[in-house]
């Protein structure tokens, strides 16, 4: 994803709530993953608190990182594969582009990866003249019809068939057909033929392991397979936190990660790559490169507050129980990644004010940290952005984001250490509240700068005697 | 590549830590030993009785089933050979009209004889296997293209298997020479033939063998370790299951 846009939030989430295709999309698909998830924790030998386990692995790896990448870098370039260190998302399409043109690339098959949605990838290779195939159905769907995924592993959750069969037909140049397995054959067909041309596949990782040196790369499909082992050459990109030391790690997390991604025991294909094609094997990349990239992850890092959210494995599970995400939709997070995930990892990448939204407009219910197969506190985290959007932080150059906010919460705090100003306000509000609208017992309107309240949701009128009064009566 | 980007990049990654830059902490990461619980697991491997065996291929069996996976128990490679070349007459091929079967060169797949089996039908089985003195890099990358073509023409792939976990119904699968990761990708069927006694219960049991078993230690996952539970699946459109989004449509596991 190249255009950033969080700062339409507001606007995008209306229109997804008035979508009703969308509506229904999101709602089947919350009850199948949301529901699916939880019974597969319960199901699982260690019981729901492995959980708990893989935060602690999580936590591991991600405070000795530094000694951990070493030791990845130094197993992947003795398996024979290449490792670039990115400092940013334009290094990293920099060395990608350096690699295309060694080796005269014209065409490139895509894995799913995130990663690359992230710095953009896909424009920079167009943009160079290069022919990018996402492979992934519902990201094939979604870059034919130009538009951006709209949800981590189920990104065309928000097109029907018709939409997908008229697309197709275009596209394609099929006659149009609406039948998902006729679809899927369709493009089974146009995808196989680009899969046999590419001279380049990319992927994302989904966990590398460092003491044995390769990456895990989970998917149903089997298009992460392809595009790993028919061209000649294979680049992996992966953010610098998902990485395990050991082996039994891998174990635990996969297992969760299959769990929490799709309510499966394992999901179909998982492959541990490391490094290139053996001089006696008859397929496999001749290439292998891996790329970890930072791109304001050792920023998150640094910071105590928010180092748990780089824990994150990306499964998605959060978004399946999201009641937020479960009405506006992917799109509206403006981002690679949405949901609960986006809407704190968002902020920290994009610039806190620029996002500013995503953190807001989160309930703070917590049903993403019990969804979490690594348990983060993601509502301790957007709280802590909250906090920071309201005070400032020139640390992470946070301007406090409503003046009038901050004003009124400086007079309320004043007030409510002043017995006598407190008392008056409440006397006046009881009087003043008479000539507000009211429905059911309840205010549906207030005057601004207080209407922001009101907008959304009526309030409950101050009571006609404050307990103190009430309680020196005897009540 | 980049040396000075990397010790940058970790040096960055240190400091955001708070770590001093000099201090050794990979001494418990990387070198531990084996623990009682994994030394337990290889040993509940080994003594590990026909019953038992049996019983793993009964979880393996019921596992496939809800992933549209056969699991077909069978008495020795004879009737496997049958059985595959049944498949062969069965089932039409996706691309095209020709009937090609392209294998694994492994000593069990040898064994089933399927270049003379299916000679009668007329259909051809090639084995996707470099020859051993194809070193000059143009006669190998000839080769190469060779069986990656039959490969593709190929509507059938047969591989072994290193692994089967029955409590996820997984083969796992590691790239040898001989031993094409393509085999069980390309083709739209995939059919494996493994020994009963390759059946393990579950990741714990595989981890504990790759890690700590001398045998599978030596080649360790090797550049490529596959694990492939049941077909190609997608839900991707309005979340309809379909099998076959890109690789196999159908997935046999005959179990001698």
């Amino acid at each position: 994803m190249t255009d950033i846009t969080p700062e339409n939030y507001v606007a995008e989430a209306r229109k997804g709530i008035k979508d009703q295709v969308l509506q229904k999309a999101l709602a089947d698909l919350q009850l199948r993953f949301g529901l699916g998830t939880a019974i597969a924790y319960q199901s699982l030998p260690e019981g729901p608190d492995l959980r708990l386990k893989a935060h602690e692995i999580r936590m591991n790896a991600i405070e000795n990182l530094d000694v951990i990448l070493q030791k990845l870098s130094d197993t992947i370039q003795q398996n024979g594969g290449h490792v670039f260190f990115a400092k940013d998302g334009q290094a990293a399409i920099d060395y990608c582009l350096a690699i295309a043109r060694k080796h005269n690339v014209k065409t490139v098959v895509k894995g799913k990866s995130m990663v690359t949605e992230e710095i953009g990838l896909n424009r920079a290779l167009m943009s160079a003249g290069i022919d990018v195939a996402e492979t992934d159905l519902g990201e094939f769907i979604v870059q034919l019809a130009g538009e951006h995924p709209s949800h981590i592993i189920a990104p065309a959750v928000h097109k029907t068939r018709n939409e997908i069969g008229k697309l197709f037909s275009e596209k394609l140049d099929i006659p149009f057909i609406t039948d998902p397995p006729q679809l899927t054959q369709a493009a089974r067909k146009a995808l196989r033929a680009k899969f046999l041309a590419a001279d380049m596949g990319t992927s994302g990782c989904n966990l590398a392991c460092a003491e044995t040196g390769h990456i895990a790369t989970v998917s149903n499909e089997g298009n992460i397979r392809m595009s790993t082992t028919l061209p000649k050459v294979h680049v992996a990109f992966m953010g610098m936190e998902r990485v395990a030391a050991r082996l039994d790690d891998i174990e635990i997390l996969i297992r969760l990660l299959c769990r929490a991604a799709a309510a499966q025991k394992m999901a179909t294909y998982v492959s541990y790559i490391g490094g290139p094609r053996y001089s006696d094997q008859v397929d496999g990349p001749d290439e292998f490169h891996l790329v970890i990239l930072d791109n304001g992850r050792s920023r998150i890092l640094a910071d105590k507050e928010f180092r748990e959210m780089l824990y994150c494995i990306r499964c998605a599970a959060c978004l399946n129980v999201c009641p937020v995400y479960g009405k506006i939709g992917g799109h509206s997070y403006g981002f690679a990644y949405s949901g609960p995930v986006g809407a704190v990892v968002t902020p920290l990448l994009v610039g806190i004010n620029r996002a500013k939204d995503l953190c807001l407009g989160e309930t703070l219910c917590g049903a993403c940290q019990d969804a979490c197969p690594v348990n983060i506190d993601i509502p301790r985290m957007l709280l802590a952005l909250r906090a920071k959007l309201a005070e400032g932080d020139p640390a992470w150059n946070v301007r406090p984001a409503n003046k009038t906010e901050a004003a009124v919460y400086r007079t309320w705090s004043w007030i409510i250490r002043n017995r006598t100003a407190y008392d008056f306000i409440l006397r006046l509000g009881a009087i003043g509240q008479k000539i507000l609208p009211q429905k059911d017992g309840m205010i549906h309107w207030l005057p601004p700068p207080m209407n922001g309240w009101t907008g959304s949701r009526d309030i409950r009128p101050l009571a006609a005697q404050s307990f103190i009064k009430r309680w020196r009566k005897g009540i | 590549m980049e040396k000075s980007g990397q010790i940058e990049f970790l040096n960055n990654i240190r400091t955001a830590l708070g770590h001093p830059p000099d201090l050794q902490r990979d001494m418990d990461l990387f070198h531990y030993g084996i623990t009682d619980q994994e030394r337990a697991i290889l040993e509940k491997i080994q003594q590990r009785t026909g019953e038992e065996r049996q019983q793993l291929l009964g979880q393996l069996i019921e596992m496939a089933m809800p992933i549209n996976l056969n699991v077909i128990p069978l008495p020795d490679t004879a009737s496997a050979t049958t059985a595959i070349v049944d498949l062969v007459r069965q089932k039409k091929p996706e691309w095209g009209d020709k009937k090609r079967v392209v294998t694994w060169r492994h000593p069990l797949i040898d064994r089933l004889n399927l270049g003379q089996a299916l000679a009668e039908s007329g259909v051809p089985v090639s084995v996707a296997e470099l020859d051993d003195g194809a070193f000059q890099q143009s006669s190998l990358n000839d080769q190469r293209a060779d069986l990656r073509a039959q490969i593709v023409g190929a509507y059938i792939g047969v591989t072994s298997a290193d692994f089967c976990m029955a409590d996820t119904a997984t083969l796992v699968l590691r790239a040898r020479s001989g031993q094409a990761r393509s085999v069980s990708l390309v083709p739209s069927i995939h059919v494996a033939v493994i020994k009963l006694e390759q059946i393990v219960a579950d990741l714990k049991e595989l981890f504990a063998i790759l890690k700590w078993d001398p045998e599978a230690q030596k080649e360790g996952l090797t550049n490529c370790m596959t694990f492939i539970s049941g077909p190609s699946k997608t839900a991707d459109i309005e979340a309809t299951m379909v099998h076959g989004a890109h690789g196999p449509k159908e997935v046999y596991i005959y179990v001698v």
